[in-house]
């Protein structure tokens, strides 16, 4: 049962994750990222005038994506521990203000979710483009963010709670000292596939006038009409970040496993 | 002995499983310092009784009461009357993410605000008193069952309880790995500590018990003193279980 829960949110839409002992995905790996990062090089210096002033304009494109990204995950991750506890609760309605709340959020799609808090939340509140983009990205995932927890909270085995309890720790005290320190184990390969499936979406928000990374490409395209060279940058950026951050996660996940091993 | 006050008192407790009754009228005494081994066929509720004692069961009628609290009064803190009791498993459920040391010093620094070089200190002793401290800092993963056993009998001792619960505490482990977990036991039993223990260690009872408890069909069929239990037993289901099990 638990190996079951743990297969099914092992794929999700981020990038994929090299897992060692997965030779092909190792080596193409390290194919895609020498070659990423040779044709970043290579292209600027063959072709100065295009691809060099592509590179220009993307370094505070890169700063407002990971800004983006990493206030929305955190607040997706809080968002989701939520979540995922009230999709566990035995309280009713708790159960089904989580439940519903998830199944509203995985029925409409990120863009249209964007353009209906960043419209609908302007007609009340004026808050900064980049904060909407962050609330409106992070009430997106934390929805997946919540199945993600509790499916990895269901994974633990049950009795390392009843231990827990018979040594006279309460509900919660179970969950924080024993249940949820072994589940961040088992959710984080989830969690680090969501973590870059959402980088990779915060490029919807350069819709909603943030200039993140492909926004400040589309505006260097638009005055000089590159649209091929900008492009390409933009994908191989993109690209780099995502195959660092699989990595790191990668090694993320082998540090926490040492309790594994045997 | 038998005169002293029950520190556990169990009285015609009822327990449904959905429409399976699970345990029927059940009452039972045990008085402090007494050794009560509970018997039975699997499925005749023993485990049910013993985990109602620390209520990871709820019982649905009669009384459970612990060292003066009635564990269905609201207003008791089921918390605070369950550090008064250590619970073994069958199923040793150490705290896998945490070292065997950290195992044993987990409770007492949330739950006791112990000091953390107290906690060690006293962990370290039990560990030694259960023969593993050369296994301190390793992760549970890595010890074999006998091993797990003897540190999560040593866990539960670090909350200083007045009562040992132990939910079969040897049916999981291979043959050769029983002997080391009821030696622990039997240096308990004779240090004076309250235990319940429900087993399949005829040897066990034989050698521990003060009382020995026979249940079958979620009630109790037979109570009595080791000897009067396996030399003269009366009730024919005991006869019929004793004669399958020796």
């Amino acid at each position: 049962m638990a190996e079951c829960d743990v297969k099914k949110i092992d794929v999700g839409d981020g990038a994929a994750i090299p897992e060692p002992g997965d030779r092909g995905m190792v080596s193409a790996w390290w194919i895609a990222l020498l070659g990423t990062i040779g044709l970043l090089i290579a292209l600027p210096l063959k072709d100065p005038s295009t691809y060099g002033r592509v590179l220009a304009f993307i370094p505070d494109g890169i700063l407002v994506t990971f800004e983006v990204t990493i206030l929305s995950i955190s607040l997706a991750l809080v968002i989701g521990l939520l979540t995922g506890l009230g999709r566990i609760s035995k309280n009713r309605y708790i159960n089904l203000v989580a439940s519903l709340y998830v199944e509203v959020v995985r029925g409409v799609p990120l863009l249209v979710q964007l353009f209906y808090i960043y419209f609908a939340l302007g007609r009340f509140v004026r808050v900064p483009d980049i904060m909407a983009a962050v609330i409106a990205m992070s009430f997106c995932y934390g929805a997946y963010m919540g199945e993600v927890f509790r499916a990895g909270i269901k994974s633990i085995d049950f009795g390392q709670s009843e231990a827990a309890l018979s040594q006279g720790f309460n509900q919660a005290q179970t969950m924080r000292y024993v249940v949820l320190p072994q589940a961040w184990r088992t959710i984080l390969p989830p969690v680090g596939n969501e973590f870059i499936a959402l980088l990779k979406d915060t490029s919807l928000v350069s819709i909603l006038a943030v200039s993140d990374i492909l926004r400040r490409g589309r505006e260097y395209a638009a005055e000089s009409f590159n649209y091929f060279e900008t492009y390409t940058m933009i994908a191989l950026v993109y690209l780099l970040i995502t195959l660092i951050l699989s990595k790191i996660i990668s090694i993320m996940e082998q540090r926490l496993s040492h309790y594994e091993k045997r | 002995m038998k005169n002293a006050d029950p520190i556990i008192r169990i009285q015609n407790i009822d327990k449904y499983f959905g429409t399976f009754k699970a345990l029927d009228n059940v009452s039972l005494d045990v008085t402090p310092g007494e050794k009560v081994v509970v018997l039975g066929p699997s499925g005749s509720g023993k485990s049910t009784l013993l985990r109602s004692i620390n209520q990871l069961e709820t019982i649905d009628s009669g009384s459970i009461i612990v060292d003066g609290h009635d564990l269905s009064d609201p207003a008791e803190d089921i918390n605070k009357i369950r550090m008064e009791m250590g619970m073994v498993f069958q199923s040793f459920n150490l705290y896998k993410h945490k070292t065997v040391l950290e195992n044993l010093t987990l409770a007492p620094i949330k739950l006791k605000n112990m000091t953390e070089s107290r906690a060690n200190e006293i962990g370290l002793s039990l560990l030694d008193k259960v023969g593993i401290l050369e296994k301190a800092d390793s992760y549970p993963v890595m010890l074999s069952g006998g091993q797990q056993q003897r540190v999560a009998i040593a866990r539960a001792l670090a909350m200083e309880p007045k009562i040992m619960l132990f939910d079969e505490p040897t049916s999981a482990l291979d043959p050769e790995m029983i002997g080391e977990v009821l030696e622990v036991m039997v240096a308990l039993a004779k240090e004076g500590m309250t235990m319940v223990v429900v087993t399949h260690e005829m040897g066990f009872a034989r050698e521990v018990a003060d009382q020995v408890v026979f249940m079958d069909e979620g009630a109790i069929v037979e109570v009595g003193t080791p000897d009067h239990f396996f030399e003269n037993p009366t009730h024919e289901r005991t006869i019929k279980f004793l004669e399958q099990i020796l």
